[in-house]
């Protein structure tokens, strides 16, 4: 087998490219860990410590952003001035659910849009995909009026089928690419076996495990981190995380702490799944047992 | 065990029509090739067998019971796939083991016919690897593993050595043919490869087009080709095609070229002159069936060696007779070389005469 690796051979070019690689790659780091390093640092600051800033300039000012007392006060504030345990509870079971929900339903749709073939597959593919090209903010009216006609507004199973309304046709959409790629002889050997046709779908789930492992992780970002259904379709009973965090900016009293506190607890899990999915996820893709 | 009746089957694809009028008989215990190229309808034959593909029309009953619409898990038959078609996840084991876990046996008796599968197929050191630690060779026995450790009544075999090297192949074919007799199971082997269905199978059915060509024993099928296109299909190296005229000589019919006019024999004069022959016709002979001598003169046909191919036991010769090209089949020690004048003679009880429009064989 030959190396997958580039060959590179020295030049001063090369060189020289090399050290410009370096020096964006230090900016890029810097633009985008900073952030979330002062929003960590600065939940555990008491506020008048989280506004101590050096002036422009002064480099040696920049010990004044370590030179401050822990406290975990705004986390206290957060769960038990502010329900956010119950409002995590809600993230959790609102992304949770519709991407579980979507995955497998999407499978389902999508091992049969890839398996067999019918008048008009096409154009229902074609539809099932249409169903994303309008912006959310475009259906958001017509949307709210039906929930609240159902009664689904501020409720967990509401906000639920909306994000399973628009993971749904995406679930679909990127599932059937990996069924494509499943030989068929597989599902046909296993109902060779005595395996019904359902079974046979089951058993070659193992084959798609990195793309709806990968699916999965996508359908939950996307809940997570949504604003807009959350605060339209979820207000009053169903507040997620990013409503709550919002709510603590209030006219008079912009809670910084609480803030950045808030921020803590939303960007982790997240984080956390990411690394704990990654290594699964990269072993799936180079299985190499789909190919022939 | 099961006899299998393929009774005037159609196969449709839209509008293409993969296999016409199908009707096949085969009897329970037999080795039954189904033989001829790519497209030919071969393949889905067999699957409309398994029960992968639908039944277009007609029926096909394992002894007597008509299996149009059972699902494949109801026929009790179990196939090997051209490229295996082994499941990649699980281990050799699990792979054998996957039917009869299906089908719910007890762990004992699973434990006990993996190990009589594997026995007879020799891996029984590869039972915990996955598929992809395996070699070509080896996955096929893992599949035909899995086919026989269920014990179905009936083995379909798409293409199974295919992939395999010429010498595995070759050792394959005569593994296949014993495990064959000995499990004593019908089975329905489909190949393009004419050696394989040769060699192995009680009887041959040759398709071309999704038309049942012939249906016979090998020797059959070698030695009295019902047409033109099954004598070029089987046989290698293939059989020479010359278009001659029929004339009668002194009482004598004689198959005329422009190079030259060879008498037919008694009892194939006795068939030209019963069945109302045209004077156009098409001979076909194998190159083996022509003797081949060096030198000018003798009644036997002029020729001339434009190539001479040795290929170890036997030597391959490629002879001009007027603007055609015979090639002939010798010993290894023939002495000719290119250029060289040669004389060859066509062993006409072995010859064959096909009608040139319909490619039917007088005999």
């Amino acid at each position: 087998m030959a190396s997958s690796d580039v060959v590179r051979y020295r030049s001063p070019l090369r060189s020289l490219v090399n050290v410009l690689v370096a020096i964006f790659l230090v900016i890029y780091v810097v633009w985008t860990v900073l952030p979330l390093f002062v929003m960590f640092v600065s939940s555990f600051k008491d506020l008048l410590e989280a506004f101590k800033l050096p002036t422009v300039g002064d480099w040696s000012g920049i010990t004044l952003f370590f030179d401050f007392t822990p406290t975990v006060k705004h986390y206290q504030s957060l769960f038990l001035d502010h329900n956010f345990s119950v409002y995590l509870f809600n993230s959790i079971v609102a992304s949770a659910g519709s991407a579980l929900i979507s995955v497998v339903l999407g499978a389902m749709c999508a091992y049969s849009l890839s398996r067999i073939n019918f008048r008009g597959k096409q154009d229902l593919f074609f539809w099932i995909i249409s169903t994303r090209m309008a912006p959310v903010v475009a259906v958001m009216v017509p949307l709210y009026a039906i929930f609240r006609g159902a009664g689904l507004v501020g409720t967990i199973p509401g906000l639920i089928l909306a994000y399973t309304t628009f993971n749904l046709p995406f679930a679909i959409w990127m599932l059937k690419g990996f069924f494509d790629n499943v030989p068929y002889a597989i599902e046909e050997a296993q109902m060779c076996d005595g395996a019904t046709r359902f079974r046979a779908f089951l058993s070659i789930l193992p084959l798609v495990a990195p793309g709806v492992g990968a699916f999965l992780v996508l359908c939950i970002l996307f809940a997570w981190n949504d604003f807009l259904f959350a605060s339209i379709i979820g207000s009053g009973g169903a507040k997620t995380l990013p409503v709550a965090t919002k709510e603590l900016v209030q006219p008079q009293n912009i809670q910084w702490g609480s803030i950045m506190a808030a921020g803590v607890v939303t960007t982790l899990p997240m984080m956390f799944l990411g690394l704990l999915i990654r290594r699964y996820l990269v072993a799936g893709l180079t299985m190499g047992a789909v190919k022939e | 065990m099961a006899s299998v009746t393929i009774d005037h089957v159609w196969k449709y694809y839209g509008k293409t029509e993969a296999v016409k009028d199908l009707n096949l008989k085969c009897a329970d215990g037999e080795f039954l090739s189904v033989l001829g190229p790519s497209g030919c309808g071969k393949s889905s034959t067999l699957r409309m067998l398994a029960g992968l593909e639908h039944i277009s029309a007609g029926d096909i009953r394992f002894g007597e019971r008509r299996i149009n619409d059972l699902p494949p898990k109801d026929r009790d038959i179990a196939m090997v796939f051209e490229n295996y078609a082994l499941y990649p996840h699980k281990t050799v084991r699990e792979n054998i083991a996957n039917s009869l876990m299906l089908r719910g046996a007890s762990r004992a008796t699973i434990e006990q016919k993996v190990k009589k599968a594997t026995e007879l197929l020799q891996i029984g050191h590869l039972l915990q690897r996955k598929p992809q630690e395996l070699s070509g060779g080896q996955k096929q026995r893992v599949a035909i593993g899995r086919a026989i450790v269920r014990e179905p009544q009936l083995f379909l075999f798409d293409e199974p050595i295919a992939h395999l090297d010429a010498k595995l192949r070759a050792h394959m074919r005569g593994e296949l043919k014993i495990m064959q007799r000995e499990l004593g199971t019908t089975m329905i082997y489909v190949t393009h490869d004419q050696l394989e269905a040769l060699s192995m199978a009680d009887r041959i059915a040759v398709m071309h087009e999704g038309v049942l060509q012939q249906f016979g024993t090998p020797q059959e099928i070698y030695d009295h080709p019902v047409n033109e296109w099954v004598a070029g299909f089987v046989g290698e190296p293939p059989m020479n095609f010359v278009d001659c005229l029929i004339e009668d000589r002194g009482g004598v019919l004689h198959a005329v070229h422009p190079s030259f006019a060879v008498p037919v024999t008694g009892s194939q004069e006795a068939i030209l002159r019963d069945s109302a022959h045209r004077a156009e016709v098409r001979m076909g002979i194998r190159p083996d069936q022509i003797g081949i001598v060096t030198g000018d003169g003798g009644d036997a046909v002029a020729a001339q060696i434009l190539l001479t191919e040795p290929l170890g036991g036997d030597m391959l010769v490629d002879a001009a007779v007027g603007q055609e090209k015979f090639l002939v089949k010798t010993k290894p020690d023939f002495q000719g070389r290119r250029g060289d004048a040669c004389r060859l003679a066509f062993d006409t009880g072995r010859w064959h005469l096909f009608d040139r429009d319909t490619g039917l064989a007088y005999f």
